[in-house]
């Protein structure tokens, strides 16, 4: 029992070492005195709940005692807070909080309603002596009254001023009350309530960045090149950009609806934190040995370091949470190539902005951070809606719950306090619209965890049983608020900045053409898309074909052949030729992908493959393809294309009977038997050129047809021309039966070498399991003749 | 001499189950007044599960269910989890199972510790989900099932008690496994 009351006692301490912290972290432009008394008056409530209850009235003594109120109180309170100088007295920190506030629980105009109100009082109480009000008696206690309703007003104004900008309701109301001091010729009145010389906050408005200074220093977009540090700023400067636009009724509505539907701003925001993870990890898994993952991950670590310095919590948190991520956890040939100072810098990173103990040591360090600094959205997000929750909005009689105001109040003041502070980071556009398009991903997670086992397999004596994906896209579907796809107008727009970039640091000779190894190095910045350096003749022939610009096929890329490149590869294909129908497929062979050149890689569903054209290609290359769409039951220039494409089909058609196997020994029989198939449809090519001298145009799937008119009509023409034509044609169609029995020949031998493969293995597993019985029948024995 | 167990449960979700609404009510109960889930301490509440005491440290997913990298170190942090959807809205008890999948893949496990959490039982007549599908779901993952209210203060205790008791289950077998490890060796 002991041990409990000292756990219990531990817990108290904690507690109140934490409430301390807490309450000296809600101060942010607030002093130190009103921190305090802060904690005094929390202390003095907590003691004196009970007497007071829940008449509010009677016990004000302004500031946070309240525990409720209604509007028309909270405005007189705020009045009462200032003195005749426009000084704030008592508790500075409870105006700020009701202009901050009132938002979540009535329109801004209500509030400025309000205090016209109050300025238009004719109480006689607050002025009893024979008085004629006149607004230059400096006397008259109604007037002073007034003073201090515009003092009120004016430090709304000044403490958001981004409320009258973006509020015009609320400006009317300003504008009102200014005519109001006209009338009453006050002339200091009105220079108070004055609004007309705010600063714009158009910026809070747009979704998108807008596009600032341009810089002329050259730097590299290479992610090679690139330092952390300079990585990490830029991230900060985008991170910082798209952050301070989500306005208050944003946070609300989300803390109120937890949906993102019609909130583009967070929405925005929460892609760039995905995006982010995605990145980092598609970056460490596009490299193909653990020595350069290694190095990736290395690097950003060393950008997580920097960001950390940058007090950049947001994306620390995105980019740690790629890191520790489990499709790159689970690389240990990978880690075992990392430097030992890396892994503890990484932990202790991880452990940093743990959720232990509700974020606990994030809390601490986000509370020590000075200046600029960007919070950790999510974890702020989740107070929002355990408040909201908890909390209603009114008390039972109709006042408003000002407790809540309170504590909602510590949540938003470190959310918004981006609005009113900037990084000192000199901004890179280029390098930041750079950022933007690679940060643009479009993986599932569960596409990323497939290849990150594509890299390194499982290893198969203690692989854990793996949950066979029930559903296809399941993790997109669980993130459903989120729809990661840009707008084509967006996308033009990035696109366009980016290849900009590009082209400034990269065109050394100015000439408007970068040359491929310009390009290669490029397109290492956009993981898997870096294939885009591969634009070899065959691809980049028929995209310039297309645009009448062939005399370019030199390996030159001009700007506009880039721009239409990244567009076409983004936007799912611009004009219908482009258009494939994809259907998933499982292929029996090592088949490459039309896109980017690599293997479609996993047991089953391994790619995409067309229903018109028959090109394969991966799930995330589908969308990027560029090649024509060209149906094989018409007449094409590329005969070998849709032979292959026959017996893929054929491949096809038997997957449901055909067993897969995963050993490197099986993979490579079946690499072998692909290549014999390779040379078929070659071998039946030449041929068919030497015997007839035929076009290569028949496709495949004509050869039924001329064997129909070969069967039928045989005896009913007897012209010699024509029977020499048809000759030929069944001489065809035989050269083709035969190569496809060949084809058909080596797949059975191929089928054959697999059952004999599986049989090897049932007999080894067989031996094992014996082996292992007996063994375990051993130690029994063993164990009984111990015992006995 | 009582020792506490310390345990880690993540109440997972799709957005709108109620699942701040389920942890509120567990860890505030009659407490309202000290409402501040900033707090370190905030998520902690002490359980007594079949005359043991323990400690339950509760992480609310609520708000971070769009943040794909977050939900990732949850899972890895998590010891126990709480699988809640809304028995009102069908969508989100098929979100649930894309969420499990998740979980056993990040801990590399099937046996990991869950209860399948129908919350709102309180909106009978809005009811998109039947008992019997969530019971079918439950039996067929070996794991509890309970429908609760965080609005009446239906079952809510009971599930934190049940995904206790799943911890202590759970763990059970791993040591039963060490000790057969060492008479082998």
């Amino acid at each position: 029992m002991r041990q409990y009351g000292v756990e219990m006692a531990r817990f108290t301490s904690a507690k109140m070492n934490k409430f301390r912290r807490k309450l000296s972290s809600l101060g942010g432009s607030t002093d130190k005195d009103a921190v305090v008394s802060k904690i005094e008056l929390q202390n003095r409530r907590l003691s004196s709940i009970s007497a007071n209850g829940m008449d509010e009235e009677k016990l004000i003594v302004k500031g946070q005692l309240i525990k409720a109120a209604s509007l028309e109180k909270l405005a007189m309170l705020c009045v009462d807070c200032f003195d005749d100088a426009g000084e704030l007295q008592d508790n500075p920190f409870f105006p700020r909080m009701v202009f901050l506030m009132h938002k979540w629980f009535v329109p801004s105009e209500e509030l400025a309603a309000l205090f016209i109100n109050l300025y238009q009082t004719r109480d006689k109480s607050i002025c009893k002596s024979p008085c004629q009000h006149k607004p230059s008696d400096q006397n008259c206690r109604l007037n002073r009254f007034k003073t201090r309703v515009c003092y009120t007003v004016r430090s709304w104004i000044s403490e958001f001023p981004m409320h009258f900008d973006l509020d015009p309701s609320l400006a009317r109301e300003i504008r009102n009350l200014q005519e109001l001091t006209c009338k009453d010729s006050a002339n200091n009145h009105k220079l108070l309530v004055d609004i007309s010389n705010l600063p714009s906050y158009d910026w809070m408005r747009a979704v998108s960045v807008r596009n600032s200074v341009k810089r002329s220093h050259k730097v590299s977009l290479v992610f090679d090149h690139l330092e952390p540090h300079e990585l990490a700023e830029q991230i900060t400067v985008l991170e910082y950009k798209i952050f301070r636009r989500i306005s208050f009724s944003d946070f609300r509505n989300y803390a109120i609806h937890g949906k993102l539907q019609d909130n583009p701003r967070l929405e925005r925001s929460i892609m760039l934190f995905n995006g982010l993870s995605l990145w980092v990890q598609c970056m460490v898994l596009s490299k193909s040995t653990p020595q350069y993952r290694a190095q990736v991950i290395t690097k950003f670590v060393n950008v997580a370091k920097a960001l950390r310095q940058l007090q950049n919590f947001n994306s620390l948190m995105a980019v740690v949470g790629g890191l520790s991520h489990s499709s790159i956890a689970r690389l240990t040939k990978t880690a075992s190539h990392l430097p030992p100072e890396i892994n503890k810098a990484l932990h202790e990173m991880t452990e940093m902005l743990s959720s232990n103990g509700n974020f606990a040591n994030y809390r601490k360090q986000l509370s020590e951070c000075k200046g600029f600094k960007i919070p950790i959205l999510g974890v702020h997000l989740k107070d929002l809606i355990a408040l909201h929750t908890a909390l209603h909005d009114k008390v039972e009689n109709g006042l408003l719950n000002i407790r809540k105001m309170a504590q909602l109040a510590v949540v938003f003041n470190e959310l918004i306090q981006l609005q009113s502070t900037s990084p000192d980071i000199e901004a890179n556009m280029d390098l930041i619209n750079t950022l933007k398009v690679s940060l643009d991903l479009q993986y599932s997670e569960e596409e990323i965890y497939e290849l990150s086992l594509a890299r390194e397999p499982r290893e198969s004596a203690s692989a854990p049983p793996t949950p066979i994906p029930s559903e296809k896209p399941v993790f997109a579907d669980w993130a459903s608020g989120i729809t990661p796809t840009l707008d084509s107008d967006t996308l033009k727009k990035h696109v366009h900045a980016m290849v900009e970039a590009v082209y400034k640091n990269y065109d050394h000779d100015r000439d408007g053409y970068i040359s491929h190894q310009e390009f290669d190095s490029i397109a290492g910045n956009f993981p898997f898309i870096d294939s885009f350096g591969i634009l070899d003749a065959d691809h980049f022939a028929r995209q310039l074909k297309t645009f009448d610009e062939v005399k370019h096929v030199d390996g030159m890329i001009s700007k506009e052949e880039m721009k239409m490149y990244f567009i076409r590869a983004n936007c799912h294909a611009l004009s219908s030729g482009f258009r494939h129908d994809f259907v998933e497929t499982t292929y029996f062979k090592p088949t490459y992908c039309e896109h980017c050149s690599g293997l479609l890689w996993g047991l089953i569903k391994q790619g995409w493959k067309c229903r018109d054209c028959a090109i394969s290609c991966h799930k995330h290359c589908k969308e990027l393809v560029v090649v024509e769409c060209r149906p094989r039951g018409s007449v094409s220039s590329c005969p070998q294309s849709s032979n292959t494409s026959l017996l893929q089909d054929t491949d096809t058609s038997r997957a449901t009977s055909a067993d897969e196997q995963s050993s490197p020994r099986g993979t490579e029989r079946r690499r072998q038997s692909s290549r014999l198939r390779h040379l078929t449809p070659v071998h039946q090519s030449t041929q068919t050129v030497k015997d007839s001298g035929i076009s290569l145009m028949d496709s495949a799937s004509s050869v039924n047809l001329n064997m129909e008119y070969n069967d039928d009509e045989v005896f009913v023409d007897e012209d010699v021309g024509s029977l020499r034509d048809r000759l030929r044609q069944s001489e065809e169609a035989r050269a083709k039966l035969v190569s496809e029995n060949q084809t058909l020949q080596t797949e059975l031998a191929s089928a054959h070498d697999r059952i004999k493969l599986l049989q090897s293995h049932i007999g080894q597993i067989r031996q094992h399991t014996v082996s292992f019985i007996l063994d375990q029948m051993d130690i029994l024995k063993m164990q009984r003749d111990t015992e006995v | 001499m009582i020792k506490m167990r310390e345990y880690k449960v993540v109440v997972l979700g799709s957005g709108g189950v109620g699942k701040s609404a389920l942890t509120v009510q567990f860890v505030t109960g009659q407490f309202m007044e000290k409402y501040d889930p900033t707090i370190e301490d905030f998520y902690r509440k002490e359980i007594e599960v079949d005359g043991a005491p323990s400690v339950l440290e509760i992480l609310d997913t609520a708000g971070t269910e769009q943040f794909a990298s977050m939900r990732d170190l949850y899972i890895k942090n998590g010891q126990g989890f709480l699988l809640v959807y809304s028995l009102t809205n069908y969508q989100t008890f098929q979100d649930i199972k894309p969420i499990r999948d998740q979980i056993i893949r990040v801990k590399g496990s099937e046996k990991v510790p869950l209860v399948l959490v129908g919350n709102k039982v309180d909106l009978e007549s809005e009811r998109e989900v039947p008992t019997s599908e969530g019971k079918a779901l439950a039996q067929s993952w070996g794991v509890p099932f309970l429908e609760t209210s965080a609005k009446s203060k239906h079952n809510v205790d009971d599930v934190f008690a049940e995904v206790v008791r799943e911890m202590n289950f759970v763990q059970l077998p791993d040591q039963k496994d060490a000790c057969c490890t060492c008479v082998i060796v």
